[in-house]
């Protein structure tokens, strides 16, 4: 029989009294019991050893005229030039060496959300999963890795991959009726809205299998938080449960998603982040079923630092939404809450009151740095 | 009249079909069954053991809901919690009560693991395209112990008959909120609701929903008895005696509960579970800790019971 001890601990939260324009009070933030029983690495990683630091490669070359086509060698190009550039090392294998080792198992987390037009793109994952094999991994200590099984299998990666490569999603569907592939000891527990199931776990691979994560996320907007990148796709792809933090106008977001990433052994283990910006969504994310409000950043970010890239996300999805003559997404008035299909044909329209400040939240749980004044860009250009 | 197999409260087929169907009965392993009062003889001379049953007779017993989720979420709810027509708070609320359900097809099997779930003196007609279902459920039913143990409660509520009460007794039921039906005086309880007092205003009652939230928030969770993560569609109960624990867990979704933990109050060092369509489960990740026991069940359908033991 299997015994393990709870290490219960209530969440920290930062002190800020106002995040963005939004003045926050204990009152507004859930109590969270985090139970897990794994202690931090030296160096967790997030916010990993380039905190505040970003490197965005641009390239006009990486899509087809009409944004349809991703060109795979010119992403290899902007790949291993990020990934120079983050590290300052002069080989690309040396910079995938920094984080990794030939022992590690690694998942990698990959956005699907956004099909077909804004998703963790084949040639990123693939040129991913290829250098983790030039590392010294063998195919099978490589996983791929989403919630939702219809979501992955929509996107497809399989093509793409060398054979070994495990596709894992932790759900078939977005139901929130299977829970064997979650870890059942490690959870955040909070009760948002008076619902029952007041637990979100930890994805089992995540706890009891991976050594390292690379979390792969989009250039998107989102209903709930603003804007999603690293810190959303990491926190709600890997824990269970968590859908119930939206309801009727109203998000915990703002606390949640930190609080989620923040997790162990989800913090220490999560090393790289490279977000996938060759497309983005300015309205209507975290979805993209057509090309309506796809627009073509045509970059790449890398970083170990999920706070600094988010905090950068923030502007690029407002300028976006701005030079579209879309409301911001710091709006909170009440007047542009429309919890219905209106949202999809009208960018003036919030089906919840957003909370982008979940990003400085995420800062002040020390995952990172959210103030643009401390964050060191470097623009690269291929 | 009361058989031997009432007295194991195990529910009670009601068949109003003709004696010719006896074979399909015996194929679904029924001989138990109450009967319209002139086929008794008959059905006796066929080998079964009936209960003579009068039309009279059924309408005398308090009718209950078919099980199921209903579908209708966000009625009465503060969240997307669907609702569940279920009938444990009716068995709670009168333990010494004679029920029956009239049910549509598909719903036997559930009805009848209800009313044993909760010891409950239930007559079930059922569609007879549920025959061969609901004779693997009494099956099944029969295979475990009767479960005569005290249930626990957590919080009490005195009865006052008033309708407003039953709902308040519906959704306490629903969410997992253990009570007992205690007189108006004497309940050693720290929470013993009482409708049209200062503290639980009938006010209140008319928003069963909100008040069952109240109450929850006036328990707290850590102190509740018995806890289920990963669904909210199914509904338990727990009884005890001495050191042992057994848990009663119904599943109105129709559909399997897939990796579903329980958390039960108290320090229990083993345990296992039987549940209807896979037998024997394992009870998975079983931890004691901080003066709870938790585990999961891996899978599960309409029904299982599992059985802790103290170390």
């Amino acid at each position: 029989m299997k015994r393990r001890t709870f290490m219960q601990i209530l969440a920290t939260s930062p002190l800020a009294s106002s995040i963005g324009s939004r003045h926050v009070d204990a009152s507004d933030i859930p109590k969270y019991l985090i139970a897990s029983e794994y202690k931090p690495a030296a160096e967790p990683g997030m916010p990993g050893p380039y905190r505040g630091q970003v490197v965005s490669v641009k390239s006009d070359r990486c899509l087809g005229e009409k944004g349809e086509q991703i060109n795979a060698e010119v992403v290899r190009e902007m790949m291993e030039r990020g990934m120079r550039s983050l590290t300052g090392e002069a080989k690309t294998q040396d910079a995938w060496r920094r984080f990794f080792t030939p022992a590690d198992v690694v998942g990698i987390k990959v956005n699907c959300g956004g099909r077909p037009w804004v998703v963790s793109s084949h040639p990123i994952v693939a040129e991913v999963v290829r250098n983790l094999l030039a590392v010294g991994l063998k195919p099978s200590q490589v996983y791929v890795y989403e919630r939702f099984q219809n979501q992955l299998d929509t996107v497809n990666y399989a093509p793409h991959l060398p054979e070994g490569v495990t596709l894992f999603a932790a759900e078939r569907g977005n139901r929130g009726v299977d829970n064997q592939n979650y870890d059942p000891l490690t959870y955040v527990e909070a009760d948002f809205f008076g619902e029952d199931d007041t637990r979100s776990n930890m994805i089992r691979l995540i706890s009891q299998r991976f050594t390292k994560i690379i979390n792969i996320p989009n250039m998107k907007d989102h209903g709930a938080t603003g804007a999603t990148g690293c810190l959303k796709n990491i926190a709600y792809g890997s824990f269970s449960n968590v859908a119930r933090t939206h309801f009727k106008g109203v998000s915990h977001t703002l606390s949640f998603v930190g609080t989620l990433a923040g997790v162990e052994p989800l913090r220490s283990r999560t090393v790289l982040q490279i977000m996938d910006g060759l497309r983005g969504v300015w309205h209507g994310g975290p979805f993209a079923p057509t090309l309506k409000y796809v627009f073509f950043p045509k970059t790449i970010m890398f970083g170990t630092d999920p706070v600094a890239i988010d905090r950068l996300l923030l502007d690029i999805i407002d300028d976006e939404r701005k030079r579209h003559g879309a409301i911001s997404i710091w709006d909170r008035s009440p007047q542009s809450l429309n919890n219905s299909r209106a949202r999809d044909a009208d960018p003036n329209v919030n089906i919840l009151i957003r909370e982008p400040g979940h990003v400085e939240y995420a800062a002040g749980l020390g995952l990172g740095i959210a103030d643009l004044k401390q964050i060191k860009v470097r623009e690269l250009e291929v | 009249m009361r058989l031997f197999w009432l007295l194991l409260n195990l529910p009670l087929i009601l068949w109003q079909q003709g004696i010719q169907t006896a074979p399909a009965l015996k194929q679904a392993g029924l001989e138990q069954i109450a009967v319209p009062p002139e086929q008794a003889d008959a059905w006796q001379k066929a080998g079964f053991k009936p209960v003579a049953m009068s039309s009279a007779e059924l309408e005398s017993r308090q009718r209950l809901l078919e099980p199921r989720v209903a579908g209708r979420a966000n009625v009465a709810s503060a969240t997307r919690r669907p609702w569940i027509d279920a009938n444990g708070w009716r068995f709670a609320r009168n333990p010494a009560g004679k029920f029956y359900y009239d049910l549509p097809a598909g719903r036997a099997a559930l009805a009848a693991a209800e009313a044993f779930a909760y010891n409950a003196d239930a007559v079930l007609k059922i569609d007879p395209a549920d025959l061969e279902e609901a004779g693997k459920m009494l099956a099944f039913l029969r295979s475990l112990p009767q479960d005569t143990w005290p249930p626990i409660a957590d919080l009490a509520v005195v009865d006052d008959g008033s309708p407003e009460l039953d709902e308040v007794l519906n959704l306490l039921a629903r969410r997992n909120l253990l009570f007992r039906i205690v007189p108006d005086s004497g309940s050693q309880f720290p929470i013993t609701i009482k409708l049209g007092t200062k503290d639980y205003p009938k006010s209140e009652a008319a928003d069963p929903s909100a008040f069952a939230q109240k109450i929850r928030h006036q328990l707290g969770d850590e102190k509740r008895s018995l806890r289920i993560y990963g669904t909210e569609v199914v509904i338990g109960r727990l009884t005890v005696e001495g050191k042992r624990a057994r848990v009663h867990l119904l599943n109105y979704s129709g559909r399997e509960a897939d990796g579903m933990r329980v958390r039960v109050r108290g320090m229990y060092g083993s345990g296992e579970a039987r549940a209807f369509g896979h037998d024997r489960v394992t009870l998975a990740d079983f931890v004691a800790a901080e003066g709870a026991t938790e585990f999961t069940l891996p899978k599960m359908g309409i029904y299982a019971m599992a059985e802790l033991t103290a170390k």
